[in-house]
């Protein structure tokens, strides 16, 4: 009864990520039952957006620093899952020249997309304690310098990637069910991790490191943390994507891809897992009107030359709208709940059948 | 759970030694020693700029000090950095409000606790108790941002009352506090070095509560002590009056 009890209570307050997931999974359901293909990419796509968007908001919402190395992260991650999940065969044909200890490895999706994770875990474990401890312009910078350096490698580095050629062979793992499952996992995940021990040091050291030092946090240690966790969380949405998209270069993990999932956070909101969550749906749906909008411009002939970056000016212009008016994002920091108001008004009106005057909802939200 | 009882080294001092710090020229430190023993008041004052703030600083190694050094009974901290120091039970609130404003408050003192190995159920038990002996009940969900000005204060005392520290430096806690809540803040401080077995070392210059509150007094110009003892002793301190209390004491 007692834990029972703890568990409740303890459910009450942390309403965020079923409010998050549920609309999501309805979606999900309803476009796998009655969507055609070209839906069913689409929020395919918007699930592993949520991946990527939510495993940055992690890092950078907590700790406040700009990361532009995440799309590096979320690279090592899909080339280190296929090499893994393709079969022998595959191998011999896209990467000839491939490590003869990898050649004859073929494990199936799951592991693959774990061994991605771990990689590129790995990697920010080795790099991170060295980069976390700068902060503001010089983390900045630093952390898009090691974009360009993972690019790099991933460009010279032919034997396992096929340098800067389209790597090809990849079977399609990734379904619309899969997405949406680790989709709304890692809502849960992004939204645990801010209320663990290291989440809240985090959040602390992110509003004021000198006073987070002065009771005791390791600043360096908590961003580091959180530096991993951000990056395991991208190179497990790189396998997913890799597994999706079957062919691809290493140009997909670069400025285009970067902006693209920052302008998701950044638009949403980049203070909460609500804020990411919503920024992606937003963003990704209108990304996809947009271009439908483009294409058909073209294809009618409306201008006399072919309209091209419509989309990309469009989600420019407007995340430019939102630095300016609302530079927290649509959402803010603070997340989407219920409040103990809500809640006891949902059962005060459950028992007593009637509304619960709108005076005692006031000021909840002040 | 044992594991974050406060865990410090139950010194009985915190040593100041010969502490000297320079800024590019400028001696803001001049081989200052001092003394705070738990359960004590001490004040520490002097004109703007006589280095009251730079000598925090340098305890909590915000800083670096050039010599001098820098003891919790008898372990060194001298130069260490500053998470370390507040995890040897030095704990400090900022002349300019540093809070957390994007946390509530309860998270905001709640999370000192987590630092010291607490979890989250025990800080937040940990936390209400600071929270209550601050008077601030009724303000546990709001985000620090949003607070009035006189809470702020109040909320970064008992964010460092949640770090269970053995000593607590704070920097001009009643500024900008009018005469009623300074006094409220008198009140509520008061009992507590005692209670706590706590160090306190207070910086202000509302008079009124440092004589009123502190039994000792420490007092800086120029970056050098230029006297030191209970507060009748430095009240008749002819260099003090001089240099601090000014001509309105020297006359009266
Ligand atoms: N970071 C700094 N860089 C250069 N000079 C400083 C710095 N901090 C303080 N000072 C100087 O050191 C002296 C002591 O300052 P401070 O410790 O803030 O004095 P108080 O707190 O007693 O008013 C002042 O002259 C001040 O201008
Ligand atoms: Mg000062």
């Amino acid at each position: 009864m007692k834990t029972q009890n703890a568990i409740l209570l303890w459910l009450k307050s942390h309403t965020t990520p079923f409010l998050l997931s549920i609309p999501l999974l309805l979606l999900a359901v309803l476009v796998q039952a009655f969507g055609g293909t070209l839906l069913i990419r689409i929020v395919t796509v918007l699930f592993i957006n949520l991946v990527m968007v939510l495993g940055l908001q992690v890092f950078m919402g907590n700790s406040g620093i700009l990361n532009f190395a995440h799309i590096g992260f979320m690279g090592i991650g899909a080339y280190t899952s296929v090499l893994f999940s393709m079969t022998p065969q595959a191998k011999a044909a896209t990467l000839p020249d491939l490590y003869p200890f990898l050649r004859p490895i073929h494990l199936p999706f799951l592991p693959s997309l774990l061994i991605g994770a771990l990689a590129a875990a790995l990697v920010a474990a080795l790099v991170g304690y060295a980069l976390m401890r700068l902060s503001d312009a010089a983390a900045v910078i630093t952390l898009f310098a090691l974009l360009v350096i993972i690019h790099t490698i991933l460009v010279h580095w032919s034997i396992v990637t096929n340098g800067p050629r389209t790597l090809f062979g990849v079977d399609n793992y990734t379904t619309l069910g899969i997405s949406a499952f680790f989709g709304i996992l890692i809502i849960f995940i992004a939204y645990l991790f801010k209320e663990t021990p290291v989440g809240l040091k985090l959040r602390a050291s992110r509003d004021d490191r000198y006073a987070a030092a002065s009771i005791g946090i390791n600043v360096v240690q908590v961003r580091w943390a959180g530096f991993v966790l951000s990056a395991f969380l991208a190179g497990f949405g790189g396998g997913l994507w890799a597994h999706f998209i079957t062919s691809f270069s290493p140009y997909a993990f670069y400025l285009t891809e970067t902006f693209s999932i920052l302008s998701m956070l950044v638009i949403g909101g980049t203070g909460s897992v609500s804020g990411a969550v919503v920024g992606t749906v937003v963003v990704t749906f209108l990304r996809e009107a947009l271009r439908a909008i483009e294409n058909s411009a073209n294809i009618a002939g409306l201008f006399q030359n072919n309209l091209v970056g419509f989309t990309e000016v469009f989600l420019s212009i407007l995340l430019i709208l939102i630095l300016i008016y609302r530079p927290s994002g649509i959402l803010g920091s603070r997340e989407i709940r219920l409040t103990s108001e809500d809640l006891r008004s949902v059962t005060a009106s459950s028992q007593t059948d009637r509304p619960v005057p709108s005076s005692t909802k006031e000021g909840k939200h002040v | 759970m044992k594991d974050c009882e406060s865990g410090n080294s139950h010194a009985d001092h915190l040593i100041v030694e010969r502490v000297t710090k320079n800024f590019a020229g400028l001696r803001a430190l001049d081989s200052v020693s001092l003394n705070l023993k738990r359960g004590e008041i001490l004040g520490l004052i002097g004109p703007n700029g006589s280095g009251k703030t730079t000598l925090i600083n340098v305890i909590t190694g915000l800083l670096p000090l050039d010599s001098g050094r820098v003891f919790i009974g008898e372990v060194e901290i001298t130069n260490k950095p500053p998470y370390e120091i507040a995890r040897a039970g030095l704990g400090r609130t900022f002349q300019t409000i540093r809070l957390f404003r994007e946390l509530t408050v309860m998270e905001n003192v709640e999370v000192a606790a987590v630092s010291r190995g607490c979890s989250r159920k025990e800080a937040k038990r940990r936390a209400l108790q600071a929270i209550e002996e601050l008077g601030l009940e009724g303000w546990v969900g709001r985000l620090a941002g949003e607070l009035p000005y006189g809470l702020e204060r109040r909320v970064e005392i008992a964010r460092a009352f949640a770090l269970q520290p053995d000593f607590l430096l704070l920097d001009e806690p009643a500024a900008g506090l009018n005469e009623e809540e300074s006094d409220e803040l008198l009140n509520m401080l008061a009992p507590i070095p005692q209670r706590k077995g706590l160090g306190l070392l207070i910086v202000d210059h509302d008079m009124r509560l440092i004589m009123r509150l502190c039994h000792r007094l420490h007092v800086l110009s120029y970056g050098k002590t230029i006297g030191e003892g209970t507060p009748e002793e430095v009240r008749r301190i002819p260099q003090v009056i001089e240099a601090y209390l000014g001509k309105r004491a020297a006359g009266g």
